[in-house]
Order: structure tokens, then C-alpha cells, then sequence
């Protein structure tokens, strides 16, 4: 019923929002996809050790979301409304926590929290720290992407954790699912709240379209072969 | 669902639980008093009740009141409710004179009784205006056990006396209709003055018949007097910026403060609330409203739903109406 793109603020996006939900949709779908190849994956060698690795990037997402979030306050967060800036700083705390219950998650099924940049991440990362410095609009808009590609995940996520039993994982992501809303919401928010100029739209898509071809690749199992290698 | 399953959920509703019922009939019964027939909206019987039991309506304008039943107890099918209209309303009994129509629907609560009528080998109804409301069923029910009963009615005049008629076809009691422009304040030494060990007396109306009735029964043996003050009770006054919420599920009432959300309120007294910003922006706390008009302080609810008035977000969002009734 309650969809969060929906959500009211400014008119800041008018006249992108048609090409704003295409690459919304269109990073789910890819995300989905690449779920679904991962388990189809696993299903043949269900290895709790792979999901860790396949978890890994995840985990740094939350850390990196952290990062970031508290650098976009300090940046440019004297040209939000207070309440933005308390509800970025709410979004960063909740992504902190869902570092820690990702890294509980990991570490129960024998892998290792990454505490730096995992290198299957890296384009993922660069390019999001990258669009923080090009615009004050721009990481929001390519971690609402980012945020919104998480979505596709869920459903394949939970379809396997029955399947498995790995119970706990589906827990963390139960309650990550919840959060995300909100943190897809609120960049919505504020991307149409802030929005004032074309130049502004352009940089929004274009960080939106950078983060829809690099969303999901961590998704897939050959991500995670790769990870497993390294 | 088949009939029988139907019927036993609704004899299995928590007491003050909230449901549909539709008013099958809206009858004058003497000047200024309707009576409305209610039935269940999906066919069901309806939840059984004893006489003295009264119900909860919530109100098209989202006021609750209380109302005896003054139907038939071993009707399973339709409850009826006698309503005065009060001339100094503050909404409720003119709401159900003036808007309250044949087929429309209101929520109710399941009975509660707090005027059960005891066994006794003899019974005294003493009742003052719209007070004959729950008596009748006990006249009825007296009547229906062989009891020997005495009804003692009062009221302003005969045409605002109600339900006379019936009153009229109950057997084997003695009945007093002493309309007060006829016969003055009820003679009251009269029917109270001899004490009886082996008599009930029963009592509703307004706080002075029932101050005069309690000072005349003063030499009756402790208990012989029961009675009822259909003046509703007064509620301490809600701050500005507050009101108040029942859940439907366990009637539960609780008010929410000015300055602290609905949110708040439902988890302090232990309700788990799905919900992440508490903004509203996620919408995850998104509850359904059975009665009472939300004031919408979100930021994602689409304009249909906040028309429709049947969903709000507590995190955020609070009440119009001095109550809104949830779906918890």
C-alpha cells in the first residue's frame, strides 16, 4: 500500500522521475537476477563458507554507508533542513547496526567481517565516494540506488533461507528490509527537496545511472568465486 | 465460513471486543426517545447478553456511548437500544436522532453487565425516564420466572415514558406509571418505607431518583439495592493535543499525551509496532483505523488512503476525533 517513492517533498525531480524509477527498477530486477543465480549456485554446494564470502561485500556496503553518510553531514549538511539531518544521522546509525548484525551473520557461518574495502566492492565503493565529491546530491542519489538495489535481494534471500536453514541471516535482512524502506524514502526526500537547477538532475542521473550497472554485480555467484580466490 | 463456525466466533469475542452491526430499524418510542434495532452486518447471531447489559457504540462522529439493551435477551438476531435525546447533547444522542438511519453501520462493543439482576423471590424496579431502558429485560425475565415484581415508573410526562405498551403485556406484576405532571416526584416512602428481606430493588435514572431512592432504602438490609446512573460518568477533561485510542482487538483504551506520539504509546504499553524512522517516511507503521478520523502528519501516505481516513502511520501521525479506534 505505502510505496516510499511516493514520498512528498520538493518538486526537485520533476521531469527525471520517469527515468528515476526506470533505473530503480531496473537495479532491482539485475539485483533479483543475480540472487537468484547465487543460490541456484549454492543450492548444488551449500557451503555455509560461500555465504559468508557472499555476505562479505554486503557487510562493507553497511560500514562504507556509514562512512559516507557522516560525510555528507559534515560536508553538506548545513544546506539540509535539520530534520534531514537528523534522520541522515538516523539512517547512518541503523546502517552501523546492520554492519554488526551482517558481521554476527558472517561470522556464524566462519568468514570474516571485512574491515576494509573487500576488492569485488571496490568499483561499487570508489564510485559512490566518487559522486560525493561531484555534488552534494549526487552519493545520495547513487546510494538510494544502491539502497534500492538491496530489494531485489530479499525475496530470493528468504526463499533460500528456508530452504538452508540459515535462519539467522534471514533474521538480519527481515529487519534490514524494514530500514531500507526508510533510507530509500528519505534519499527520494531529499533528491526532490534539493533538486533546484538541470545541472543538479544531470548529476542525480548520472550517479544513478553509474550505480545501476555496478549495483548488483556483487550479487552474482561469480562475484563470490571470485572473492573465494582472492 | 458456515453458520454454526460464525456463531461461535462471535460467543467467543473477548468482552468489549469491537464489530459491525447494522441498524435494522429505527422506531419512536415516546417524545424524544428512538429505539434502534441492531443487527449483526454479516448474518451472524450476535453475542449473547443478560438482562442489565449495556454495549459500547462508536459513533459515526468517532463519540462512544453507552446504551442498555432493552431488547430480548433470548433473541439471538437483533439487539435494541433505547436512546433519549439529551437537550444539552454533546453529541451522541443527537447524532443517532438526527443522523443515524435504517441500513447504516456502527461499531459496537460485545455486553458488559454491571447490573445483572440476582435471584430473589420478589423484585422492585424503580425506574426514572430513559432509566426503564435495562429494566424492562428484568421485568420480563421476572415476569417469564414466576417472580412477583412491582415496576415503579417515572418520567416527565406520559408521552416521554417509552416503551409503556410493553410494559403493559408483561405478567404477574403490579405497574406504576406516575408521570410527574399527573402525580408529582414519585412517592417513594411508599414502595420503600417497609422494608422487605425477601426483595430486590433494581434502580436506574437520573443521580436524583437514584440519591432519594438510595436515601429511602438507608433501613433495607445491605445489597437489597442495585442500581444504575444512566448519567455518564465524567471523564476527566484530555489536554489539549491529546486523545485516545482503543484497540480493538482487547478494548484496550489508552490516551496519547500532547507531546508524545502514538508510536510511543503503543510500545510503552507493550503493542510491537513494525517500524524503522519514525518520520513518516517508511510507512511501515501503518495501521489500520476502524472508527475516528486521523490527522495525517506524514510524508508518503497517497492522498486516497489519507481521504479514505482507514489507514495512519502512529508514528507520526494523531486524531482528530477525541478517539480513534485501531485494528490492534
Amino acid at each position: 500500500m505505502v510505496d516510499v517513492r511516493n514520498v512528498r517533498g520538493g518538486d526537485g525531480l520533476v521531469g527525471i522521475s520517469d527515468e528515476v524509477d526506470e533505473i530503480l527498477d531496473s537495479v532491482v530486477e539485475s539485483t533479483r537476477q543475480a540472487t537468484e543465480a547465487f543460490f541456484e549456485t549454492y543450492d548444488k554446494n551449500p557451503d555455509p563458507r560461500v555465504l559468508a564470502a557472499w555476505l562479505e561485500p554486503r557487510a562493507w556496503r553497511e560500514i562504507d554507508y556509514v562512512f559516507l553518510l557522516n560525510e555528507q553531514i559534515r560536508r553538506y549538511g548545513m544546506g539540509f533542513s535539520r530534520t534531514h539531518i537528523t534522520l541522515l544521522a538516523k539512517q547512518s546509525f541503523q546502517e552501523a547496526e546492520h554492519y554488526e548484525a551482517v558481521g554476527k551473520a558472517i561470522e556464524s557461518l566462519g568468514g570474516t567481517v571485512p574491515v576494509s574495502v573487500p576488492e569485488e566492492a571496490r568499483p561499487w565503493s570508489e564510485f559512490l565516494w566518487d559522486c560525493l565529491e561531484r555534488h552534494p546530491l549526487a552519493a545520495i542519489a547513487a546510494w538510494n540506488v544502491s539502497e534500492t538495489s538491496a530489494s531485489g535481494s530479499f525475496e530470493p534471500t528468504f526463499r533460500a533461507g528456508e530452504r538452508h536453514q540459515f535462519d539467522e541471516v534471514v533474521r538480519v535482512y527481515r529487519q534490514i528490509e524494514i530500514d531500507e524502506k526508510f533510507h530509500v524514502g528519505l534519499g527520494r526526500q531529499i533528491l526532490s527537496s534539493y533538486a533546484r537547477t538541470d545541472h543538479d538532475r544531470e548529476e542525480i542521473l548520472r550517479a544513478m545511472r553509474g550505480m545501476r550497472d555496478i549495483a548488483w554485480k556483487t550479487f552474482t555467484p561469480e562475484s563470490v568465486a571470485q572473492r573465494r580466490r582472492a | 465460513m458456515n453458520d454454526i463456525t460464525m456463531r461461535d466466533s462471535m460467543d467467543l469475542m473477548e468482552a468489549g471486543a469491537v464489530f459491525n452491526v447494522d441498524v435494522a430499524a429505527v422506531k419512536t418510542e415516546a417524545d424524544g426517545v428512538v429505539s434502534l434495532e441492531l443487527k449483526s452486518s454479516y448474518g451472524q447471531s450476535l453475542p449473547g447478553w443478560t438482562p442489565g447489559a449495556h454495549i459500547d457504540v462508536i459513533l459515526p462522529n468517532a463519540l462512544v456511548r453507552q446504551y442498555s439493551l432493552c431488547g430480548d435477551p433470548q433473541n439471538p438476531e437483533a439487539w435494541r437500544i433505547g436512546v433519549l435525546r439529551e437537550p444539552a447533547s454533546r453529541g451522541g444522542s443527537s447524532c443517532i436522532h438526527e443522523d443515524v438511519r435504517v441500513g447504516d453501520r456502527l461499531q459496537v462493543t460485545t455486553p458488559r453487565n454491571n447490573f445483572a439482576l440476582v435471584d430473589a423471590e420478589r423484585y422492585l424496579f424503580i425506574a426514572g425516564g430513559i432509566g426503564i431502558t435495562p429494566i424492562l429485560p428484568m421485568i420480563r425475565q421476572a415476569a417469564d420466572g414466576g417472580k412477583p415484581w412491582t415496576l415503579l415508573y417515572g418520567g416527565r410526562t406520559r408521552n416521554s415514558m417509552a416503551f409503556l405498551d410493553e410494559i403493559s403485556t408483561c405478567r404477574g406484576g403490579e405497574v406504576h406509571v406516575m408521570p410527574q405532571d399527573e402525580f408529582g416526584l414519585l412517592d417513594l416512602p411508599r414502595f420503600l418505607g417497609a422494608p422487605r428481606t425477601d426483595t430486590a430493588v433494581y434502580c436506574c435514572g437520573p443521580g436524583p431518583l437514584i440519591d432519594a431512592v438510595e436515601e429511602n432504602c438507608r433501613a433495607w438490609r445491605a445489597g437489597a439495592l442495585h442500581r444504575e446512573r444512566f448519567a455518564p460518568s465524567v471523564k476527566p477533561r484530555l489536554e489539549t493535543g491529546a486523545f485516545e485510542v482503543e484497540l480493538a482487538r482487547s478494548g484496550q483504551r489508552l490516551t496519547v499525551p500532547p507531546h508524545t506520539s502514538l508510536l510511543s504509546v503503543l510500545e510503552n504499553a507493550g503493542h510491537k509496532i513494525t517500524n524503522s524512522c519514525r518520520a513518516g517516511i517508511c510507512g511501515t507503521c501503518l495501521v489500520k483505523v476502524l472508527a475516528g478520523t486521523p490527522q495525517h502528519n506524514d510524508d508518503v501516505l497517497s492522498d486516497a488512503d489519507r481521504e479514505s481516513g482507514a489507514v495512519m502511520l502512529v508514528c507520526v501521525s494523531r486524531s482528530e476525533s477525541e478517539l480513534l479506534v485501531l485494528d490492534l
